[in-house]
């Protein structure tokens, strides 16, 4: 296994603002300190599973939508992509 | 040490935490080899002590803010609630405590480092046919070193590795 973590990239900052909630408001809801918030926002810090879980739960989304080992695409453009030719 | 400063130094950069820490764990060995150096001179000994002071002086500081900087989140889980009381931290979250293990385990190493390249130059010096006295100009340094940087080392080690905080938001 390489020493070098991956990084999780994830849509925090954009669900975060979505809902108009501060760092503080959703590290206090998480039981967790805000800076840690900003550090996942940022993939400074790839959080456990529990609490992308946690995170998942709160904000009522599968969790592949709020992490991905991935690059993400902005939610609008997932929301509004043409469906493949046929798929339909 | 008010609440401003405190944040203050929660808040410094990555490069100047890193400086300090240098300056920490450099200063100082700096200070005893001066003294080493000007005992040999025919000085004043209060003027002797009176440099070694002020060389002290940069190591005491930047460990101050070392140790203030981790308040909170370093050593045994009293002085973590009195760092909690005290407002540095709500708790420690998984975050830091991932964060205070590799700090401790950074420190180690360090140590682990630093004792090897002592007993090596140690064996050196002896096998070139030198003799090594072991007596109070030698012995309490190197005492000093220890009751000084042994309980500083996981503080400083965290100020090294700790990544700069993300801006409020």
């Amino acid at each position: 296994m390489p020493d070098q973590q991956r990084q999780v990239h994830n849509r925090l900052a954009v669900l975060r603002a979505e809902r108009g909630l501060s760092r503080k408001q959703l590290a206090d809801e998480l039981g967790i300190n805000y800076q840690t918030i900003g550090y996942i926002e940022r993939g400074d810090y790839n959080p456990s599973l529990e609490l992308a879980l946690t995170i998942a739960e709160l904000f009522r989304l599968p969790i592949e939508a709020i992490f991905s080992l991935k690059p993400m695409t902005p939610l609008s453009e997932e929301i509004f992509r043409e469906p493949p030719p046929g798929t339909r | 040490m008010s609440t401003t400063t405190t944040s203050r130094i929660e808040y410094l950069p990555r490069s100047r935490r890193r400086t300090l820490v240098a300056i920490a764990l450099a200063g100082y060995p700096v200070a005893v080899a001066v003294l080493v150096g000007l005992k040999h001179a025919s000085l004043n000994r209060w003027f002797v002590l009176a440099v070694f002071l002020l060389l002290l002086l940069p190591t005491l500081a930047t460990l101050t803010v070392s140790y203030r900087y981790a308040r909170g989140r370093m050593g045994s889980d009293r002085s973590c609630a009195r760092g909690r009381m005290s407002g540095r931290r709500v708790r420690l979250d998984e975050r830091d405590l991932s964060l205070r293990q590799q700090a401790y385990a950074l420190s180690h190493q360090v140590l682990a480092v630093i004792l090897i390249a002592v007993t090596a130059i140690t064996e050196i010096y002896l096998t070139s046919g030198n003799t090594l006295r072991l007596d109070a100009t030698n012995f309490w340094p190197a005492a000093m070193w220890v009751i000084v940087y042994l309980p500083a080392l996981p503080s400083l080690m965290l100020a090294w590795i700790e990544t700069d905080q993300p801006a409020d938001a």
